[in-house]
């Protein structure tokens, strides 16, 4: 073998799993099931939309409190570290822990399980009663069997049970309304 | 001697007008569940005028509510009012026996439009000034069989109106006559449900009653609400609630708040009218389940302090639940009921177990946003917020401001402004606490902190994930003794709280809420933070 391909073959084995190609089926509008879920605390709903751009993946977050629309966005990157600003997490709203906009969160992601899981861990600045501090999070979004199913699985670093969001995916049609 | 005789009838007299106004015997009906316009609220309504007007001289007419109704409290206090007043309670079953009873109280009825909810508002300001009771027209028959002449006819009035329409011509009408120190604000439920429990207090001391929204996107009637805002007298209360869907309470209370009137609520609080009538049994006197000394100097251990506070209205949810006593709770007692239902205050008192404790507030000697008070009102509103703490034995003054939040998330931090206010203006207290949900203003001055709630638990939120909140805290706070106030939405049950206590991680301890505060003021291991410009805002005021 020559070379010059060798390096080819050796340098695609060597590519990191992070930033193989994701299943297309990740893309669109997803709606939380909230009867299946973890209970929300200080949402009513939420829609999480994922765009693929490369190795890029966008998560815009829709989500509603009574009369409140809030809609944040992270874009990861699965081929390398990022430190992002006003890094979204859906979070616990009737604990004292809030996010400090001006810092920016390190964020890792990459793929698992043959690009059908989307993981992501982040550093995220949080203030609290007694100051700043950071809470390690790590996020899994798995798409299911049918590719009609969503979920998330998130851990803190702080919280002693899992997250666990189930969502289902809204049609093409349907999440243009 | 005739002087003699005549000083010694005029000190009989005083005497007995003291404790002599009030009531030794009265009236009382029970009600149903049933408040839909289509269905028991035009019976309801018209007994609830009656009763406003029953009650102009004393106390006649008392009203139980059924389990379920939001104040649970009509069936102890009509217990209490027979144990500890000796009022023998006659009961009246209907309508009729009511009109019957009461013949020659009112003048008159005037008729409100059941396909224009506004018009019951107007029909209860009419009710007031003009001594009739409101009827529905499917009631004329049974108020004239009592004699009684129509005094005025809403149907067809104001069809097609809006809302700003209707409560202008009601306006122009009869503002001129109403009270100006206290008007109704009767909003609540709107469209096939009405609940106007409070109303007999509006039509008892000729209120204007109205449900304007204080909704920026609704300008004619903030506007219209703007300009009755203007003409009340200084310290005036509004009475009643925000009309649902369309303002929130957030927006009402700021509205209020930016004039310095207090607000009294909720729009279905019964039986006023009756319950001003009686002051506190002879010898009573408050005395708050202090378990700590005044002045009293503690040191904390390196664990985490819990304190738990219940601060809505009093009289509903918790309180009446199974399982009070078990934990130390702080409530916030309405400090305005001294004025107008002391024996609701008296039954609370003497219904307290040892680990009950009194607290003062909402923010002002009622329910008031403290970033919106203007300064010049600031001052006399403390002053009557801390007298009626200290005839109320408290020590703890209870702080919230939800001028920028979002519901009860959010911002409700306080400026360091009105922090300032509050530490200048309450010397004797020995904490303040803020919030509803959490928020992050935090102090300490002298010997008093001032702890916002770290975390509020929701009634529906599953306890497991409460006790995963709880712990979560406990983890991003990592420095001992962390003092972590936890605010009890009002149904929340005591008995499911005992539970999450069982599995909180680390050496933790509940303490009753003054001594969480003596705590918090000998070790500050929170940060000193006030509302920040930059803090993001939900509502950016009028």
């Amino acid at each position: 073998m020559k070379p010059a391909l060798l390096k080819i073959l050796l340098g695609l084995c060597l590519l990191p799993l992070a930033a193989r190609a994701s299943d297309e089926s990740l893309v669109g509008r997803w709606r939380l099931d909230t009867a299946r879920s973890t209970a929300l605390d200080g949402w009513s709903t939420a829609d999480v939309v994922i765009a693929l751009d490369g190795s890029k993946v966008m998560l815009r977050y829709d989500m509603t409190w009574h009369a409140t629309n809030v809609t944040a966005a992270n874009t990861v990157d699965t081929a390398a570290a990022a430190d992002i600003a006003n890094f979204f997490r859906i979070d616990q709203r009737h604990m004292a822990v809030y996010a400090r906009p001006k810092e920016s969160a390190h964020v890792t992601a990459g793929w698992l399980d043959g690009g059908r899981t989307l993981r992501i861990e982040a550093l995220v600045p949080v203030e609290t009663s007694q100051g700043n501090t950071t809470m390690r999070l790590y996020d899994e979004y798995r798409l299911l069997e049918g590719g009609k199913e969503l979920l998330l699985i998130e851990l803190h670093s702080t919280r002693e049970r899992p997250l666990v969001y189930h969502f289902t995916k809204v049609p093409a049609e349907a999440a243009k309304k | 001697m005739k002087r003699i005789i005549l000083s010694l009838a005029l000190i009989l007299s005083l005497a007995a007008g003291l404790r002599g106004a009030e009531p030794t015997s009265a009236f009382v009906m029970h009600f149903d569940s049933d408040w839909r316009v289509a269905g028991g609220l035009p019976q309801k309504a018209m007994l609830i005028s009656l009763q406003g007007l029953a009650n102009r001289g004393t106390g006649q007419l008392y009203i139980i509510q059924p389990p379920g109704y939001q104040w649970e409290i009509t069936e102890p206090l009509f217990e209490f009012y027979q144990r500890k007043h000796g009022v023998k309670f006659t009961e009246l079953k209907t309508a009729d026996d009511a009109l019957t009873q009461f013949k020659s109280v009112p003048k008159g009825y005037v008729v409100w439009d059941k396909k224009v909810g506004p018009s019951l508002n107007v029909a209860f300001t009419i009710s007031g000034l003009e001594d009739a009771v409101v009827v529905s027209e499917e009631l004329i028959p049974l108020v004239q069989a009592h004699g009684l002449k129509q005094i005025d006819d809403l149907r067809g009035r104001y069809t097609g109106q809006t809302d700003a329409q209707i409560y202008q011509d009601a306006v122009n009408r009869y503002w001129a006559r109403c009270n100006k120190d206290a008007y109704m604000l009767m909003g609540g439920q709107r469209g096939a449900v009405m609940m106007p429990g409070m109303a007999d207090w509006g039509v008892k001391r000729k209120m204007f009653f109205h449900d304007l929204a204080a909704n920026p996107e609704i300008p004619a009637e903030l506007a219209l609400e703007r300009k009755l805002l203007s003409q009340l007298n200084p310290g005036a209360t509004a009475f009643g609630w925000h009309p649902y869907g369309k303002d929130t309470e957030e927006q009402h209370t700021t509205l209020l708040s930016t004039y310095g009137y207090k607000m009294e609520g909720l729009h279905n609080l019964p039986n006023l009218s009756f319950n001003c009538w009686f002051t506190f049994t002879p010898g009573f006197k408050f005395t708050n389940n202090h378990s700590v000394a005044k002045d009293a100097k503690l040191v904390p251990q390196e664990k985490v302090y819990l304190s738990f506070v219940q601060s809505d209205g009093i009289g509903i949810g918790v309180w009446t639940k199974p399982g009070r006593g078990r934990l130390p709770l702080a409530w916030g007692a309405i400090m305005g009921w001294v004025n107008f239902s002391p024996a609701a205050l008296e039954y609370f008192h003497e219904s307290a177990t040892p680990k009950d404790y009194f607290i003062g507030g909402l923010s002002g000697p009622s329910y008031m946003y403290p970033n919106s008070i203007p300064a010049a009102r600031f001052g006399p509103l403390m002053k009557e917020a801390s007298d009626l703490m200290a005839k109320l034995d408290e020590r703890v003054f209870e702080i919230m401001d939800n001028t920028a939040a979002d519901g009860n998330l959010g911002n409700a931090d306080l400026t360091k402004e009105t922090v300032d206010r509050y530490y200048a203006n309450f010397p004797d207290v020995i904490g303040f606490i803020n919030g509803y949900g959490p928020a992050r203003t935090r102090d300490l001055r002298d010997t008093r902190p001032l702890i916002s709630y770290d975390y509020y638990i929701d009634p529906r939120r599953p306890r497991e994930e409460v006790t995963a909140d709880i712990n979560e805290l406990i983890a991003l706070n990592p420095v001992r003794p962390y003092f972590l106030l936890v605010h009890v939405r009002e149904s929340n049950d005591v008995n499911s709280l005992v539970n999450v206590l069982t599995q909180l991680t680390g050496p933790t301890e509940v303490v009753p809420l003054d001594v969480f505060m003596k705590l918090a003021a000998s070790k500050q291991t929170y940060v000193t933070r006030y509302q920040h410009p930059d803090d993001p805002k939900h509502f950016k005021g009028f």
